[in-house]
C-alpha cells in the first residue's frame, strides 16, 4: 500500500521540466552579431583611414565622412541633394509600381495582350537599360523627366514580371472554389488572384526598388544639377572623398531601410508564408 | 419521395492537347432524393470528381443532362455548394472571412449574416477560432471550416469531393461522425464522393458504385443500417457484408489499375 502510493505520487508529482526562459542575448543573438559586425567594420574603416591609407585622394576615415555630411547639411546642400534624388525616385518608382502591376495583371488575364507584349518585355528586360540613360537625357533634357524615365524603365520589369507570375500562379483550386460560390470574373480577380499574388508582387517591388536606386545614380551621372548621384560625381571630380562616401552611405542606407520596410510588409501581407517550424 | 437531383444518361469527354479524346463518364443515370445522403465510390480515375463538377455546374455534360428540381443545371448556383479537398481555403482570410466568402460574392453580407456565420462556426465546433488563419489550424479544423463555408450560403444540395481524404485515419472517423451529426440537424441533400468504401457505407442512405474509365454506374445499393449510426456500426456483420459487396464490384478494376491481378 505504501509502496503503491509512493509510485502514484511520483507519477503525478513528476511535472515536466519547466522550459528554460531564454536570456536577452540568446533571443537577440542574430541581431547582436550583425550589430557587432557593423561596429567592427566601421572601426576598421576609421583606423585604416587614419593610419594605413593616409592619402586623402584615395580614402578617408569614417569620421571625416560624417564631418563632411554635417558640413554639407549646414550649408543646405545635402538637403537639396537628398530632396532631389528622393523626388526623382518617388516619381519614377511610383510610376513603375503602378504601371508594372497594372500591365502585369492585364497580361496575366488577357492572353492576347500577353502574346503581343511578351517579346518587348523580354527584349527590354534583357537590355542593360541603364545604357539608355544618355539617350533619355537627350530626349527629355536635363530636368527631372529624364531621371524619372530612367528609374521607371529600370525598375518596372521585375514588378511587371512578378505580378504576371504571381497572378498566373494562383492555386486553381482556389479559383474553382470561388467560381463554385458564383463569383464573377472581376470578383475572382479582386478577391482571389490579387491577394494570392500580393506577396510575390511585393517581392517584385523589392527587386525593382534596388534597381531603381541604381537608376537614380546612373541618371544623375549623365547630367544633373543636383541629387545624390550628382554629389558623388562632382565629389569624385573634385577629389572630395569624404563627400563622395557621404553620398554613397546615404544611398546605401535608403536602400536598406526601404528594402526592410517592404520585407516587413511581405510578412504582414502573407503571414502563412512565414509559419514558424515546429521544434 | 421526389428526386431533388437527377442525372440522365450523362456522358463527359475531354479533348487533350494532342487532340485525343478521353472519355471520363458514359451514360451515368441515377437520382438523389430530397434530404437523402448518397455517396459515389469508385477506383481512382473513374470520373468521380468530374461527376461532382458537372452537378455543381463548373463543367457541362457532353451528352445527357443534369437536373435539379427538374430543371437543367446551367452553372454554379446558390442552391448548391461544393466542399473541396483541404487546400481550397483562402490562406489570407481568417476562418470567419473564409466562411463568409460565399455570401460576400453573392452580395448577401450583413450584420445578420455575420452573426449567423459565428453561430455556424460554433455549431461545427470552431467557436473561438473566428480570427485564426487556415495555416494555424489542424487538418480536421480546416475541413470543418471548409464545411462551414459551404453551409453558410445555406444550399439545398451539399456536394462533397473527398473532403476527408487527406486526414489521418482517426481524425477521418471523427469527422465522419461529425458530418452525420450536422447532416442530421440541417437535413441537406448530400452527394458525397469518396474512394473509401467504408466511409461511403457509414454515411449514406444509398451508395452508387462507379466502374473505371469511362465511369459507368456499376451498382446502386441501399444501406439499410438504422440511424443514427454510431462509429461502432462499422464493426457489425451487416456493415461488413455491404463493404464486401461493393469491394467485389470494383476489386478487378482496382487490381487492374495497380497491376496486381487476382
Amino acid at each position: 500500500m505504501t509502496v503503491r502510493s509512493v509510485e502514484v505520487e511520483l507519477g503525478v508529482g513528476a511535472a515536466l521540466p519547466r522550459a528554460r526562459r531564454r536570456g536577452f542575448f540568446e533571443r537577440h543573438q542574430s541581431r547582436i552579431r550583425a550589430l557587432g559586425s557593423i561596429v567592427v567594420v566601421f572601426a576598421l574603416w576609421e583606423l585604416i583611414g587614419r593610419f594605413v591609407i593616409t592619402n586623402r585622394l584615395f580614402f578617408v576615415p569614417l569620421s571625416s565622412v560624417f564631418a563632411s555630411a554635417g558640413d554639407l547639411w549646414a550649408r543646405g546642400e545635402l538637403q537639396l541633394h537628398v530632396r532631389t534624388s528622393f523626388l526623382e525616385f518617388a516619381l519614377g518608382f511610383g510610376a513603375a509600381a503602378l504601371a508594372g502591376i497594372a500591365l502585369g495583371a492585364a497580361m496575366a488575364v488577357r492572353r492576347a495582350l500577353r502574346d503581343y507584349l511578351d517579346p518587348w518585355v523580354a527584349f527590354l528586360y534583357a537590355t542593360p537599360t541603364v545604357a539608355l540613360a544618355p539617350l533619355f537625357i537627350l530626349w527629355f533634357k536635363l530636368g527631372i523627366e529624364s531621371k524619372v524615365a530612367v528609374i521607371l524603365l529600370v525598375s518596372i520589369f521585375p514588378i511587371l514580371l512578378n505580378t504576371l507570375t504571381g497572378i498566373e500562379g494562383t492555386d486553381r483550386h482556389l479559383i474553382e472554389a470561388a467560381r463554385s460560390f458564383g463569383a464573377r470574373p472581376m470578383q475572382i480577380f479582386a478577391k482571389v488572384m490579387l491577394p494570392s499574388a500580393l506577396p510575390v508582387i511585393v517581392t517584385g517591388l523589392r527587386l525593382g526598388l534596388a534597381r531603381g536606386l541604381v537608376g537614380v545614380v546612373v541618371a544623375e551621372l549623365f547630367g544633373a544639377k543636383a541629387g545624390l548621384g550628382y554629389l558623388i560625381l562632382y565629389s569624385a571630380q573634385t577629389f572630395d572623398m569624404a563627400a563622395l562616401f557621404a553620398g554613397v552611405l546615404i544611398l546605401a542606407l535608403a536602400g536598406v531601410v526601404s528594402s526592410e520596410a517592404l520585407k516587413a510588409l511581405e510578412r504582414r501581407l502573407a503571414p502563412w508564408r512565414f509559419v514558424e517550424v515546429e521544434r | 419521395m421526389t428526386a431533388k437531383l437527377e442525372l440522365r444518361g450523362v456522358s463527359k469527354w475531354f479533348e487533350t492537347r494532342s487532340g485525343d479524346v478521353v472519355e471520363a463518364l458514359r451514360g451515368v443515370t441515377f437520382d438523389v432524393h430530397a434530404g437523402e445522403f448518397v455517396s459515389v465510390v469508385g477506383a481512382s480515375g473513374c470520373g468521380k470528381t468530374t461527376l461532382l463538377r458537372l452537378v455543381d455546374g463548373l463543367l457541362a455534360p457532353s451528352r445527357g443532362e443534369v437536373l435539379l428540381d427538374g430543371r437543367p443545371i446551367a452553372g454554379p448556383g446558390l442552391d448548391r455548394a461544393l466542399v473541396f479537398q483541404l487546400d481550397a481555403l483562402f490562406p489570407w482570410r481568417t476562418v470567419l472571412d473564409n466562411v463568409l466568402f460565399g455570401l460576400e460574392v453573392q452580395g448577401r453580407l450583413g450584420e445578420e449574416a455575420r452573426r449567423a456565420a459565428g453561430e455556424l462556426l460554433r455549431f461545427v465546433g470552431l467557436g473561438g477560432f473566428e480570427r485564426a488563419y487556415p495555416h494555424e489550424l489542424s487538418g480536421g479544423m480546416r475541413q470543418r471550416t471548409n464545411l462551414a463555408r459551404a453551409l453558410a450560403v445555406d444550399p439545398e444540395v451539399l456536394l462533397m469531393d473527398e473532403p476527408f481524404a487527406s486526414l489521418d485515419a482517426q481524425t477521418r472517423e471523427i469527422m465522419q461522425a461529425e458530418l452525420l451529426r450536422i447532416w442530421n440537424a440541417r437535413r441537406k441533400t448530400v452527394l458525397f464522393i469518396t474512394h473509401q468504401i467504408d466511409e461511403a457505407i457509414y454515411l449514406s442512405d444509398r451508395v452508387v458504385v462507379l466502374t473505371r474509365r469511362p465511369g459507368q454506374v456499376g451498382d446502386v445499393l441501399a444501406v439499410d443500417l438504422p440511424r443514427p449510426r454510431r462509429l461502432d456500426v462499422k464493426r457489425t456483420p451487416a456493415f461488413g457484408a455491404l463493404v464486401d459487396r461493393v469491394w467485389k464490384r470494383i476489386e478487378t478494376e482496382v487490381r487492374e489499375s495497380v497491376g496486381v491481378p487476382a
